[in-house]
């Protein structure tokens, strides 16, 4: 029951702090078209004065690209370091919101303020740093052991199965992907309890983090798993929308844009689902471990 | 007694390999080699060890006093021999193959390897030893045959390049001593009789002679083996019960490879007369039907445009994982593709190499050109004809690839390949195959050879490029043609179906695309309009339009600005589109380097486009094909706005 209680009042929590929700995803907008914007111009003037665009109407044309010539070939050679790039600057932008997202959705939270999100999101900003990163390390580190470290064993075997090596690939990332939201819990546990403390700490706040999650494990666990299938199924459909959706007119482009956007907005709802649900089952479990008020007996005349 | 013994038995083994038909009712080649051979599987030691009578007979009007043969598995005798050079990779002892000699006789016992020594016809390297050359005792005068014997061990290398053994899994081919081809005077436009024996490169194949092949083979009786023959029989071996013996026959074929593993699984299919054979790995039987599918594809478009399969039976290997560098390879009537457990039925690879190594059954397997010399003639025929084939059974956008988010025909693929190699005019076609510069040998084989051909099917048409196979087909079916044998047919069937459209011959084709590296690439320039009364009607500045204002019955005069901006001259179609919606379909030459277009139209032009159906694949630009003054910038804003929308779903999975 507290599982769904939580995840209820998480939902609600979440859609509260839509304002929030709107700001990162206008920071990840603005990230993601630093690169997005010059790679369309580029493609734009490539393409420029051409009727070749006729190919592109029903998708990604390979000739198209590659007679591009030079152009395309520096483009595709700088995109893996712009990716990382992008990649950075967006874990250090959700680092910096989550800290007045998760304080917004304290159930002692007022009415959402810009001024107090962003208050919060600087104050809690180093130590929510050091927490991702904590919790980033320890799952890069599940990521050698669960995915690498087998793959590598099963290929240096030379196994004669090839279904092996496949079932391998395909179990590993299961069991990573299970295990994994083990410690993105500890990390929401910990920033949960930061944002109730007047203090920051991050160290404490992991320690935090580790004791509530294994103490209530199957409950914390269970709720996690839950919003991870449903963003999961999300996301499937979100691509499977857009790589099919091709529309040829401008009104379908801008609803494509529209939609696309509004898509990922309610992935972000479904992100901050787990921060309220998470937020909301820790409010449970302290009010459970508060010694029963006693009431004051009325001295008799 | 003993020489004439082995006499009596070679002119025996003669008569019954070159004349007795097993398979086909007639042969279907002049049968100027062929072998007997006796292997045995050791699959402990990894080697085959065996007993083979060969020979040659001498059917040219020259006295020939020496024989040449491969013994292409001392390719991987050492890592200095020719072929290791070639590669690059340096490999341990453990990895290494040979093949030694035990007893090399003529048919009537004289001993031959005093007589034999190595050669290094290609690069002088004495460190390889993939050819040798016999003086006879006797020159072989026209009409003789030489007979003789040869008792070998071939040890296998176990890292498998084409050939070669992972655990109990054996692929054997380039395993026995192999003639060369003795080229007469006039063969190929040879000025001089010879023989034609290439050492063993790392970027090249092969080049025989057609022959019969009477294989027994011997191995554990739990192997399964699959073999460019037609299995005779089957029996336990006599002198190892563990063993069996199996009686394989080949007619016509210009190699004999054949595959040994505990683990495949065997199914088999019929296509008119062929029946066809798969051995797969038991965990791929998803896989059974599109190799059967895609067989049958080759087969139907290959006999309708080119020609008959002449052979009732075909084998399809798809070697499992550990035997991966076995994959993609022809011995045409056995042929190598290449899949994988579950592999999406999207993607169409195991569909492409299937139909690829299926289509050198014609291209060099019937067809038999040197792939040595002229590996465009074998690779690059049969690219162009596995792009036809696969777009035409799978989709003309979506030959290779057929999925909702992007698809991609076969035949870009190609032209991708060659379009986007910076390396594209460092040589031309006219290279031997071990001669082109590192990184190169594919693209301009393969890629630059099938693009050039559809550029040529592009221009006469795609009826008449199949009249010019069927008529390369008829003409040197089971023959050795070179180069200038299949232009002398094109330009024969062009001439037949256009007369002199394309002038006294193709020489002006070839000479820029096969013989040349020059690049293809057509603008249009400009263009624009003026009213009949002089004024200009339409400026355009900085793409902001102004127009004049149109009247009814104004008369424009419009000119179009064409460029050749590479050195490649084809006749292009120029489509010229009014904004009234008429269309004029002009032809240019493409020979000047700025050619100007002079239109009368009651309407001004929106759009130009030089080749608007992409005939020229040549072109190495399809961009500046065409010229608009009001882009579509739809499909970029699509591509954009999606972009944005992936990224951002990618960047949030980093975040927790």
């Amino acid at each position: 029951m507290k599982i769904f209680k939580s995840l209820e009042s998480g939902f609600t929590r979440s859609l509260k702090a839509w304002k929030g929700i709107l700001l990162l995803w206008l920071g990840y907008l603005a990230i993601v078209s630093l690169v997005a914007i010059p790679v369309k111009g580029f493609f734009n003037t490539a393409l420029s004065g051409s009727m070749i665009t006729e190919r592109l109407k029903d998708g990604i044309d390979a000739e198209v690209l590659g007679d591009i010539g030079s152009g395309f070939r520096y483009l595709v050679s700088a995109f893996p370091a712009s990716l990382v790039v992008l990649i950075l600057v967006g874990i250090i932008l959700g680092v910096f919101f989550s800290g007045g997202i998760f304080s917004s959705l304290r159930i002692s939270a007022g009415r959402f303020s810009v001024r107090s999100f962003f208050d919060a999101s600087a104050r809690y900003f180093w130590p929510f740093l050091v927490i991702t990163l904590m919790a980033g390390l320890i799952i890069i580190l599940l990521f050698l052991v669960i995915i690498v470290a087998p793959i590598s064993i099963i290929m240096a075997s030379g196994e004669v199965s090839e279904k092996a090596p496949i079932l391998t690939i395909v179990y590993s990332v299961a069991a990573f992907l299970l295990i994994s939201r083990i410690f993105i819990l500890v990390a929401d546990y910990a920033r949960a309890w930061q944002v109730s403390q007047d203090k920051p700490d991050c160290f404490k706040a992991l320690g935090f983090g580790f004791t509530r999650t294994f103490k209530t494990f199957f409950t914390s666990y269970f709720m996690v798993l839950i919003v991870f299938v449903v963003q999961m199924a999300f996301s499937l459909l979100v691509l499977y929308i857009l790589t099919r959706w091709k529309p040829a007119t401008g009104g379908g482009i801008f609803l494509l844009f529209i939609t696309s956007q509004a898509l990922f907005i309610f992935r972000l709802v479904l992100k901050v689902w787990r921060y309220g649900s998470v937020s909301a089952l820790k409010e449970i479990k302290d009010a459970e471990a508060l010694p029963p008020v006693e009431t004051p007996q009325i001295p008799q005349a | 007694m003993k020489k004439n013994l082995l006499t009596i038995f070679a002119v025996i083994f003669i008569t019954c390999t070159s004349g007795a038909q097993v398979i086909n009712q007639n042969p279907l080649s002049s049968r100027i080699t062929g072998y007997k051979i006796d292997a045995r599987l050791d699959p402990v030691n990894k080697t085959v060890t065996g007993k083979m009578e060969a020979f040659w007979v001498n059917q040219t009007g020259e006295t020939v006093d020496n024989i040449q043969l491969h013994l292409y598995m001392n390719a991987f005798r050492s890592n200095l021999s020719t072929f290791n050079r070639g590669s690059g990779k340096v490999t341990d002892s453990t990895v290494l193959g040979r093949i030694d000699i035990s007893q090399f006789t003529l048919g009537d016992g004289t001993d031959l390897l005093p007589l034999t020594h190595y050669i290094q016809p290609d690069d002088g390297n004495l460190h390889d030893s993939t050819v040798i050359q016999v003086f006879l005792p006797q020159a072989a005068k026209p009409g003789d045959t030489v007979s003789i014997y040869a008792g070998f061990v071939t040890k296998l290398p176990s890292s498998i390049r084409r050939t070669g053994y992972t655990k109990d899994f054996f692929f054997v081919a380039q395993w026995f001593p192999k003639f060369g081809v003795y080229e007469p005077a006039g063969m190929r436009r040879r000025t001089s009789g010879g023989w034609n024996c290439h050492q063993f490169h790392s970027n090249s194949e092969f080049y025989a002679d057609h022959s019969v092949y009477d294989v027994t083979i011997t191995v554990p009786d739990n192997y399964v083996v699959g073999s460019g023959g037609m299995l005779l029989d089957e029996a336990d071996c006599q002198d190892d019960a563990s063993y069996k013996t199996q009686k394989w026959r080949a007619e016509d074929i210009v190699d004999y490879a054949w595959t040994a593993w505990p683990g495949y699984a065997q199914f088999t299919d019929q296509w008119r007369h062929v029946k066809i054979t798969l051995l797969i790995p038991p965990e791929r039987k998803d896989q059974v039907s599109r190799q059967f599918t895609s067989i049958k594809n080759a087969l139907e478009y290959l006999t309708m445009n080119v020609g008959p399969y002449p052979w009732p039976h075909v084998t399809i290997v798809d070697p499992p994982l550990i035997g991966s560098g076995a994959g993609g390879m022809e011995y045409t009537t056995l042929f190598t593709s290449s899949s994988t457990w579950k592999i999406p039925s999207f993607i169409h690879m195991p569909e492409m190499v299937t139909v690829h190594e299926f289509g050198h059954a014609y291209f060099m397997g019937i067809l038999a050109t040197n792939e040595f010399e002229d590996p465009w003639m074998d690779e690059g025929i049969n690219t162009f004809w596995e792009e036809r084939i696969l777009d035409h059974y799978w989709g003309e956008r979506s030959g290779m690839i057929d999925h909702p988010a992007f698809r991609m025909a076969d035949k870009s693929s190609a032209r991708s390949s060659y379009v986007y190699s910076p390396d594209r005019q460092v040589v031309s076609n006219k290279e031997n195959s071990w001669s082109y510069p590192k990184g190169t040998y594919s693209m301009m084989s393969y890629m630059k050879t099938a693009t050039w051909l559809s550029t040529l099917m592009g221009i006469i048409g795609e009826e008449t490029t199949n009249d010019i196979f069927r008529e390369y087909y008829r003409r040197w079916a089971f023959k050795h043609p070179g180069p200038d044998d299949f232009i002398d047919v094109v330009n024969e069937v062009v001439k037949k179906n256009h007369g002199d459209k394309f002038g006294p011959d193709m020489k002006w084709f070839f000479d820029q695309t096969l013989y040349g590296t020059g690049l293809c690439d057509y603008k249009v320039a400009d263009f624009r309009c003026f009213r009949q009364d002089t004024s200009i009607t339409r400026i355009i500045e900085a793409d902001t339009i102004v127009r004049g204002k149109p009247l009814k019955d104004s008369l424009y005069k419009c000119i179009v600005d064409l460029e050749r901006i590479g050195e490649v001259m084809l006749p292009v179609e120029v489509l010229v589109h009014f904004e009234n919606g008429n269309e004029n379909l002009l032809t240019w030459d493409g020979k000047e380097r700025i050619k100007s277009l002079e239109l009368f139209s009651n309407s001004e032009i929106e759009w130009v486009k030089i080749d608007p159906d992409f005939k020229i694949r040549m072109d190495v630009n399809f961009i500046n094909n065409s010229k608009v003054y009001v882009t579509d910038r739809t499909p970029v804003r699509r591509m954009s706005n999606k972009f944005i929308a992936f990224m951002q779903l990618f960047i949030n999975a980093f975040v927790l």
